[in-house]
C-alpha cells in the first residue's frame, strides 16, 4: 500500500516545485505504469517511494509519504533498500563490482548476511531473471537489455516487496526492451511483486498495466493533479500516446483497444478499399544527383566486415530511414559516408567528390552528423557558445545565423542556458543546432529518437519535414518504426553488413512482421502506415 | 534450509589467492626499490614477460581492458627516461658533449652514466608495470575489495569502482573525439585538447552521480561506516607515537625509548583498525579459498624478498648496490640473488601444473 498525502517538493534551487500537492494511493501487487512529459515529476515522484528524494537530492518535501507503512523521510535510504528496490535508466551506471554474480551479491553483503544464505539467495535471483548463463561474465561483455536484468537482480536480492524502475528501457533497442518488459510482467505475475515503471513507450507496457499513473502538464510545469486509475480510462486525457490509441480515439472505438489483437476487433469491421494506394508522399526528383553516396563500400572492424559491398546515395530533398538488428551495420554506414571511419574498399563521394583526401571537419561542412550521444558534443557555458564553437572550428564568422536557427528549433529562449541543464530533447536539439549552424546539404541522425517523449517525437517530426522541404537530404537510422512511418520517403533494411530491402515504407515496412508500424498491422495490405494514412483515406474515399 | 558443501568448478583450481598476488607484488616491488643492477632487472624483466605471456592465455577472472601493453610502455619510458636524465645530471666519467655551463637546467657536460641510470630507472618502472597490469588482468573486484581490511570498507569500494570506470571512460573518450571531429575540430595545438577534457570530465562527473545514487539506492551509505570517537582518537594519537618512536630510533640513537614508542604507536593503531572493523560486520560472498599452491607462491615470493632486502651477511649483496656513477663498469652478479629471480615465476608454475580443463 503506497499513499502519498499532498506531497510538494522543490529541489535545491529551482524556483518551481517539481511536484505539487500530489496525493494518490497505489495498492500493493498491482503493476503500475507512469506517463507523462519529460520534466513533470515522474524521476521525483519515483525517487519519493525510496527516500532518494530527499536524501540524496536535498530540497524541501512538504506532505508525507508512506510506503508499506513506512515514511521513507524517517527510514533513510539504507532501510527502504530493503522495501523497495530501484532500477535507474542508464544500464552503464549503476554497478560497482565486475561480475554479474558479485552484483548481486554487494547489497546482501552489506546486510550481514550469513554466507550459506547468500549462496541460496543469489542462486534464486539468479534463477528469476534467467541469468544462470551469465553469471561468470564480466559486466561490460553484456548487452544493455542483459545489463538492465542484472540491474533489477541486484534490486531484487533482498527480496523487496515494491520494485520501482526510472525509464529502464529507454537506452535499449527494441529486443532488449521486451526482454526486459517481459521479465517485469513475470515477476508481478508469478511473485506478486508491486511494479511501478516509469515508461514513455507505452506501446508495449499497456496491455500489462494494471493501473495507468498519468502526470498531465507541459515541460516544467506540474501544477495540474495527475490522474490515476484504469488505463484505459487515463488514455483518453493523454495527448501523448501510441498510433493505435490516437487513432482509437479519433474512430471513437469503445472500450480503448490496448494491443493490436483488440484493434483487430475494430479494424476488421471498417470497410477498406481493395486495391489501396498508399498515401501520396513527395517522391524526390530522382534525376538530382546525389549528395552523399557510397559505392561498393567495404569496412571492417578488426577481423570482422561490418560493411559489405554496400551502394546507397542521399539526394536532396528526401529522407531515408536505416533500420536493421543490432550490429547489422548501420550505424557504420553513417560513420563511412561522414569519414569517421574509412572504407577498406570501395568509395564514399561527398557532392560527386572522393572523400578519401577530405578529413572529417571538412567532410562535415556538407553533412551533418548528429552521434547517438549528444552528450558528447556538448561542453560550452551556453547554447549559444556551442553554435559559435562549431563556426569557428569551421573557419566562418559568428554571423547572425545562430538567432534564427535556435529560434526555428524550439531552443530561442534558451540560448544562454548550460546545455547540460536542459531536458533530454531540449539537448538533443542544442546538439543538432550545433551540428547544423554551418547549414550542410545533408544530415545523418544515429537513433535521434532515443529517450524522446511523444511531444518531443512530434517536435522532431515536424523539423524534419520542414528542413526536408527545404530541401535538406536527412538519413536517419533508428529502431522506433513509428517514426519511419511519419517521415520516410525511402527505408533501407540492413542485415549484417548488406543492404537486404531498399523501397516505398508502405512496401517495405507494411508486410515486415517485425517492423510493421501498428496501424499497418491493424489495416494490412492498404499501405496505411499511420492514423494520419487512415483519416486521409476514409475522408477522401467514403 | 540444509547448508550445501560449496564446490568449487575446475577451472577454480588454479585459482591464485589475492594475498598470494599481493606476496608477488612485494617481491617485484624490493626487487626494483633495492637495486639498479642491469642484471638483475633484465632478469626480472624476462621472467615477469613471460607471466604476462602466460597470463593472456589464462580466462580472464580481472579486467580484459588494458591501456598499454607493458612493452609498448617500456619502449616509450626507456628512452625517455634515459634522455631526461641525460640532459638534467651532469655527473659522470665519460663524457659526451658539453652543453653551455649558462643554460639553465641543462648546462654541463652529458655523460654516459647519465644516461644508463635514467634507462635502468626506466627499466625499473616498466616492470613495477609489468605486474600490475598482470594483476589487474588476474584479481577480480571483489577480491581487491576482500583485501583491504574491513575498516576501509568505503575505501575499498570506491577503489574498486575506479577500476571499473577505467575502461567506460576509455570508450567515452572515443565517442567524444568522434562527437567533437563532427563538428569541425581539428586536433591542433593544446587549447584543441579542452573540447576532448571537458565532455569527458562533466561525463565521468554525472556518471559518477549517478553511481552514487544507485548504490544509495541499494541500501550502501557511507558515513555509518564512519569509526566512533575512541577508535579514532586511538589512530590519531598512535601514529605520531609510532613515527616519534622511529625518529628516537634512528635519528637520535635513543633505542629503547624509541622502541617502546614504535611498539604502542603500532599498536593503537591496529588496534583502532581491527575494532573500527568489528563495528559494521560485512559477510563474504565466497570468499577465495587458500590453496596449497597459494603457500608456494606466497612463501617463494616472501623468501626472495628477504633474501635482497634483509641484512644477511651475505658476500652477494654488495653486487645489489651497483651504480654507474662515478665511472660506468661491469656490473658483478651474484648468482643466489640470480637464482632468487626465479620465484617471479611461481604462477607460471601454478598455471601450467592446473589439469587441463
Amino acid at each position: 500500500m503506497i499513499e502519498f498525502d499532498r506531497v510538494s517538493y522543490t529541489y535545491p534551487g529551482a524556483t518551481q516545485p517539481a511536484l505539487y500537492d500530489v496525493s494518490l494511493t497505489l495498492p500493493a501487487g498491482e503493476f503500475v505504469v507512469v506517463a507523462g512529459a519529460s520534466g513533470t515529476g515522474k524521476s521525483t515522484l519515483l525517487r519519493c517511494l525510496n527516500g532518494l528524494v530527499p536524501h540524496f537530492s536535498g530540497g524541501t518535501l512538504r506532505g508525507s509519504v508512506r510506503v508499506f507503512g513506512l515514511d521513507p523521510v524517517q527510514a533513510t535510504p539504507q532501510v527502504m533498500s530493503r522495501h523497495v528496490g530501484f532500477v535507474f535508466q542508464d544500464p552503464e551506471a549503476q554497478f560497482v563490482m565486475d561480475r554479474v554474480e558479485d552484483e548481486i551479491a554487494f547489497a546482501l553483503e552489506n546486510a550481514a548476511m550469513p554466507p550459506q544464505e547468500m549462496r541460496v539467495r543469489v542462486e534464486e535471483t539468479l534463477d528469476l531473471l534467467d541469468l544462470a548463463p551469465l553469471r561468470d561474465r564480466p559486466l561490460e561483455t553484456l548487452s544493455g537489455g542483459e545489463r538492465q536484468r542484472v540491474a533489477i537482480a541486484a534490486a531484487l536480492a533482498l527480496r523487496p516487496r515494491l520494485l520501482v524502475l526510472d525509464e529502464p528501457t529507454s537506452q535499449l533497442d527494441p529486443q532488449s526492451a521486451e526482454d526486459v518488459l517481459n521479465a517485469l510482467v513475470r515477476l508481478n505475475a508469478d511473485l506478486g511483486l508491486t511494479v511501478i515503471l516509469a515508461e514513455h513507450r507505452l506501446e508495449r507496457v499497456l496491455a500489462y498495466a494494471d493501473q495507468l499513473l498519468f502526470l498531465p502538464g507541459p515541460e516544467g510545469s506540474p501544477r495540474q493533479a495527475p490522474i490515476l486509475g484504469d488505463p484505459r480510462e487515463v488514455l483518453l486525457h493523454m495527448a501523448g500516446t501510441p498510433p493505435l490509441v490516437r487513432l482509437a480515439r479519433q474512430l471513437d472505438w469503445s472500450p480503448l483497444p490496448l494491443t493490436v489483437k483488440e484493434g483487430l476487433r475494430f479494424s476488421r469491421k471498417l470497410p477498406t478499399p481493395t486495391a489501396a494506394k498508399p498515401a501520396a508522399q513527395a517522391s524526390p526528383a530522382r534525376e538530382a544527383s546525389p549528395l552523399v553516396a557510397a559505392r561498393q563500400v567495404e569496412a571492417r572492424y578488426g577481423d570482422t566486415a561490418a560493411v559489405r559491398r554496400v551502394e546507397f546515395a542521399l539526394r536532396p530533398g528526401e529522407i531515408v530511414v536505416v533500420m536493421g538488428r543490432n550490429g547489422s551495420g548501420k550505424t557504420t554506414l553513417l560513420k563511412l559516408l561522414v569519414g569517421l571511419v574509412r572504407p577498406a574498399a570501395g568509395h564514399v563521394l561527398v557532392q560527386g567528390r572522393d572523400s578519401a583526401h577530405m578529413d572529417v571537419a571538412e567532410i562535415c561542412r556538407t553533412v551533418g552528423y548528429l552521434p547517438q550521444d549528444p552528450n558528447s558534443l556538448l561542453f560550452a557555458d551556453t547554447v549559444a557558445d556551442e553554435l559559435g564553437i562549431t563556426l569557428r572550428n569551421h573557419g566562418m564568422e559568428t554571423a547572425d545565423a545562430p538567432r534564427g536557427l535556435l529560434a526555428d528549433l524550439g531552443l530561442g529562449h534558451l540560448a544562454g542556458a548550460y546545455p547540460r541543464d536542459l531536458s533530454v530533447g531540449e539537448r538533443q536539439r542544442a546538439a543538432l543546432a550545433a551540428v547544423t549552424v554551418v547549414q550542410p546539404a545533408a544530415l545523418l541522425l544515429d537513433e535521434p529518437t532515443r529517450g524522446l517523449d511523444y511531444g518531443a517525437k512530434a517536435q522532431l517530426t515536424e523539423l524534419l519535414t520542414r528542413w526536408r522541404a527545404a530541401g535538406m537530404g536527412i538519413a536517419v537510422v533508428t529502431h522506433d518504426v513509428e517514426l519511419a512511418a511519419a517521415i520516410a520517403d525511402r527505408v533501407v533494411l540492413m542485415s549484417q553488413g548488406e543492404i537486404i530491402a531498399q523501397g516505398r515504407p508502405a512496401a517495405v515496412l507494411g508486410a515486415s512482421p517485425l517492423f510493421a508500424p501498428q496501424i499497418a498491422r491493424l489495416f494490412p495490405g492498404t499501405g496505411w502506415l499511420t492514423p494520419s494514412d487512415v483519416s486521409a483515406a476514409t475522408t477522401n474515399g467514403a | 534450509m540444509a547448508a550445501a558443501t560449496v564446490r568449487e568448478p575446475r577451472s577454480e583450481s588454479s585459482r591464485i589467492h589475492g594475498l598470494a598476488w599481493l606476496a608477488w607484488l612485494v617481491a617485484v616491488l624490493t626487487l626494483t626499490t633495492l637495486t639498479r643492477n642491469p642484471w638483475y632487472l633484465g632478469l626480472m624483466l624476462t621472467w615477469l614477460a613471460v607471466v604476462d605471456a602466460v597470463a593472456r592465455r589464462q580466462p580472464v577472472t580481472g579486467r580484459t581492458a588494458q591501456l598499454w601493453s607493458p612493452l609498448r610502455f617500456g619502449l616509450f619510458v626507456v628512452p625517455i627516461a634515459a634522455l631526461f636524465n641525460g640532459a638534467t645530471v651532469h655527473v659522470g666519467a665519460t663524457v659526451l658533449a658539453r652543453l653551455p655551463q649558462s643554460w639553465p637546467l641543462l648546462g654541463g657536460p652529458v655523460t654516459l652514466e647519465a644516461f644508463v641510470y635514467g634507462g635502468l630507472n626506466g627499466l625499473a618502472l616498466t616492470g613495477i608495470f609489468a605486474a600490475f597490469t598482470v594483476v589487474n588482468r588476474m584479481l577480480p573486484v571483489r577480491e581487491i575489495i576482500q583485501l583491504i581490511p574491513r575498516a576501509y570498507y568505503p575505501v575499498a569500494v570506491v577503489a574498486a569502482i575506479a577500476l571499473t570506470f577505467v575502461p567506460v571512460t576509455l570508450v567515452q573518450l572515443r565517442q567524444i573525439r568522434e562527437a567533437q571531429a563532427v563538428r569541425g575540430h581539428r586536433l591542433a595545438g593544446v587549447r584543441s585538447w579542452l573540447p576532448l577534457w571537458l565532455p569527458l570530465l562533466t561525463g565521468g562527473l554525472e556518471r559518477a552521480l549517478q553511481l552514487a545514487e544507485a548504490m544509495t539506492a541499494r541500501g550502501f551509505a557511507a558515513g555509518d561506516d564512519a569509526p566512533d570517537g575512541w577508535t579514532r582518537v586511538a589512530a590519531l594519537v598512535g601514529l605520531p607515537l609510532a613515527l616519534a618512536g622511529l625518529l628516537l630510533r634512528t635519528v637520535w640513537a635513543q633505542g629503547a625509548l624509541g622502541l617502546v614508542l614504535l611498539v604502542t604507536g603500532t599498536g593503537l593503531v591496529v588496534v583502532a583498525i581491527v575494532v573500527a572493523g568489528r563495528r559494521h560486520p560485512h559477510t563474504r560472498y565466497r570468499p577465495a579459498a587458500w590453496q596449497l599452491h597459494d603457500w608456494v607462491v606466497t612463501g617463494s615470493a616472501l623468501a626472495a624478498a628477504g633474501l635482497w632486502a634483509l641484512p644477511l651477511a651475505l658476500p652477494e649483496q654488495a653486487t645489489l648496490a651497483f651504480s654507474p656513477y662515478p665511472r660506468l663498469l661491469l656490473p658483478g652478479f651474484g648468482p643466489v640473488m640470480g637464482m632468487a629471480t626465479w620465484a617471479l615465476l611461481a604462477p607460471v608454475v601454478v598455471w601450467l601444473a592446473a589439469p587441463a580443463r
